[in-house]
């Protein structure tokens, strides 16, 4: 009886979503599965308590930069269209789209007017691969890559691009990455790669582009192509991690988050750490924004004021999924327990991300060196 | 037109719509895309598919072609063993079993591979706990081996089934002359049972070439990306760059190669019609 009353609400609430509640707040997140969850299971109820009568509808639209992209399509054909009000009222994006977005006058400049606006001041929350997206977004989280090592097979673990290239060639296949085709850690392997030994990594993370720097990348490339003799090309981001946790590499970049989640799933050995490479390796934000004519924009900034302010950062973001918080850390002291803030910053600590956490490429370089990747170093 | 013919015509139309909207227009739409730039003709994607997947071709063609095969010989072995096999609880062990993978779809037997075969999986697991292999020996079989391992795994009974009911419904008399002349079992099965049955195991494993070359999961779950087959590649290309007349080259290249298998099968499947014919 109970499934048929939930299986009828469930039908209910598809067809008529609007008859749901007297409010609709309708959020699309791109990301995997674990960000619709965020906001369905723990953002949702969270709002519509401190909200009566109103309904949160999250809509995932799938991983990686394709799923920001259908979210840009969407917005970018009803403003085509002309709509008078937008389908989506929050959306969470990745920073390519977030970008282009803005840029297109798709998306609203709300956060001076939300109190939790001047609780951010990294650089992502002004600037998202090139573009300048002050006041349209808010991040919900940072998350960054890292080398993830088993301290019992690696007693000093490098501490640079450069150590690690000497490390795997006297340890060969120790170290796995996932190529550049399986998920974003490798990506990021990658460009920190080029990043190290390609020249002059602040033009490639700030601008201002020119097609000719990628000819400056082939000694980084054929170096490259010659450590991965000396490395396993594991499956998948979660594929490096499996392989770190059957004991058959001792190394390998993992994305932060995925290697908390895991550890205190009990899927890694407990002795594994974390590893920041000099001179840095790329981590992103996801971004929380209000479309330009979303139709409940005045509940969607109410929503996103929820969504970053200190206590549900510290409590969702930080304690629950493992990133790191979306606006300034000294805002989360006080709202966390000591053990979950000394785990965050145990291996890595703010000095270490504040000197080696870097921003991806801005697009056209980061389009550069997957292709400049496919051509010299896979192909 | 007659009043037969065009409610011939009006019954096929829904399907015939089908086809062309589901396959005719978008096959047509990715064929211009790959030949054109900029609206005028030109082979640059084709330039650029070669350029950065020469080896991903190579690779995919290499792997399906080994898969292929070895589908052929295993088919052969079981079907000819459900055959001749004189064994029965053998044979009704195969019987049982052999089936079991064609209702496991692709992307399952790829996540159950990637533990089965790494270096310390469930396989090598099981041979060094009994004491066949030392676990310095293990090595992991996640690269091409996964692939063509979880290929033939997944396609054989596929074409074991075709075969086997193919052998079952030949003259036994055939078999049962060459074994009072003395012929022994593998003999017989190679040269008076498998001539009988060659067109089938053809269409079988050409439909098994067809099949495995557009299987995105496995490789993407079995192996790492380097090299990789042409599906990854067509996927990446998209999700990465939003770059479609690449991938559309590469998926005509995918074409030829299936359209060399087909051509084998249209040829049997004419020769047939014309033999019901006669």
């Amino acid at each position: 009886m109970k499934h048929l009353s939930l299986a009828l609400s469930l039908a209910a609430s598809l067809a008529f979503p609007a008859l749901a509640g007297a409010q609709t707040l309708n959020v699309a997140t791109a990301g995997d599965q674990n960000m619709v969850d965020y906001i369905k299971d723990f953002l949702g109820p969270m709002f519509e308590k401190a909200n009566p009568g109103v309904k949160v509808v999250a809509v995932g639209t799938g991983p990686g930069d394709s799923g920001s992209q259908k979210i840009y399509e969407k917005l970018s054909a009803q403003k085509a269209a002309n709509t008078e009000k937008w389908d989506f009222d929050v959306i969470v994006a990745h920073q390519k789209m977030a970008g282009q977005m803005v840029s297109e006058g798709l998306l609203s400049k709300y956060r001076d007017r939300i109190d939790t606006g001047k609780l951010v001041s990294s650089a992502t929350a002004a600037n998202a691969l090139g573009t300048n997206v002050e006041g349209f977004v808010m991040p919900m989280f940072q998350s960054q890559t890292a080398i993830a090592y088993n301290a019992d097979m690696v007693k000093t673990p490098p501490a640079s691009y450069a150590e690690l290239q000497d490390w795997a060639k006297a340890n060969p296949k120790k170290f796995g990455y996932n190529g550049i085709k399986g998920g974003m850690s490798g990506v990021a392997f990658a460009a920190g790669w080029v990043y190290a030994f390609g020249g002059d990594a602040n033009r490639l993370m700030k601008g201002p582009y020119d097609a000719a720097t990628k000819g400056g990348w082939d000694n980084a490339l054929v170096a490259l192509k010659a450590f991965n003799q000396n490395a396993v090309i594991t499956p998948g981001n979660a594929g490096t991690l499996d392989m770190l946790n059957r004991g058959e590499i001792a190394m390998g970049p993992v994305w932060v988050d995925m290697f908390y989640t895991w550890m205190n799933d009990g899927k890694l050995p407990p002795n594994m750490k974390l590893k920041l490479l000099a001179p840095g390796m790329p981590g992103q934000p996801m971004y929380y924004a209000v479309p330009a004519k979303a139709a409940q924009a005045a509940l969607a900034e109410k929503f996103i004021a929820m969504a970053t302010s200190p206590q549900v950062q510290a409590d969702g973001i930080v304690k629950k999924f493992n990133w790191y918080p979306g606006i300034d850390a000294q805002h989360l002291q006080g709202k966390l327990d000591d053990a979950t803030w000394k785990k965050l910053f145990t291996d890595l600590t703010p000095d270490d991300l504040s000197k080696n956490a870097k921003p991806f490429p801005i697009a056209p370089y980061f389009n550069d060196i997957l292709e400049s990747y496919e051509k010299k170093v896979a192909n | 037109m007659t009043r037969t013919t065009s409610l011939g015509f009006l019954l096929v139309a829904p399907a015939l719509a089908l086809v062309a909207a589901l396959f005719l227009w978008p096959l047509g739409y990715s064929l211009v895309a790959a030949f054109t730039d900029g609206g005028r003709l030109s082979l640059v994607h084709f330039a650029k598919a070669h350029e950065l997947y020469s080896t991903d071709i190579v690779f995919t063609l290499v792997i399906v072609l080994v898969s292929t095969a070895l589908v052929g010989l295993v088919s052969i072995i079981i079907a000819g063993v459900l055959t001749l096999s004189e064994t029965p609880w053998l044979v009704a062990i195969l019987r049982q079993m052999y089936r079991w993978p064609l209702f496991i779809p692709f992307i399952v037997a790829g996540q159950c591979m990637r533990t089965f075969l790494a270096k310390n999986g469930l396989m090598n697991n099981t041979f060094v706990s009994l004491g066949l292999l030392d676990p310095s020996q293990t090595a992991s079989l996640l690269d091409w081996r996964g692939i063509v391992i979880t290929f033939v795994w997944k396609q054989a009974p596929f074409v074991i089934l075709m075969l086997a009911g193919a052998m079952a419904s030949i003259d036994r008399a055939t078999i049962e002359a060459g074994r009072n002349l003395g012929a022994s079992r593998p003999r017989c099965l190679v040269e008076i049972v498998l001539p009988q049955v060659a067109q089938t195991l053809m269409v079988a494993l050409v439909l098994s070439f067809v099949t495995m070359l557009s299987v995105l999961s496995v490789p993407m779950m079995v192996a790492g990306s380097q090299p990789t087959m042409l599906t990854v590649d067509m996927a990446f290309r998209i999700n990465a760059y939003g770059d479609y007349p690449t991938a559309n080259a590469l998926g005509v290249i995918s074409y030829a190669m299936t359209a060399v298998a087909a051509w084998f099968y249209l040829r049997h499947t004419v020769r047939q019609q014309r033999e019901a014919e006669r």
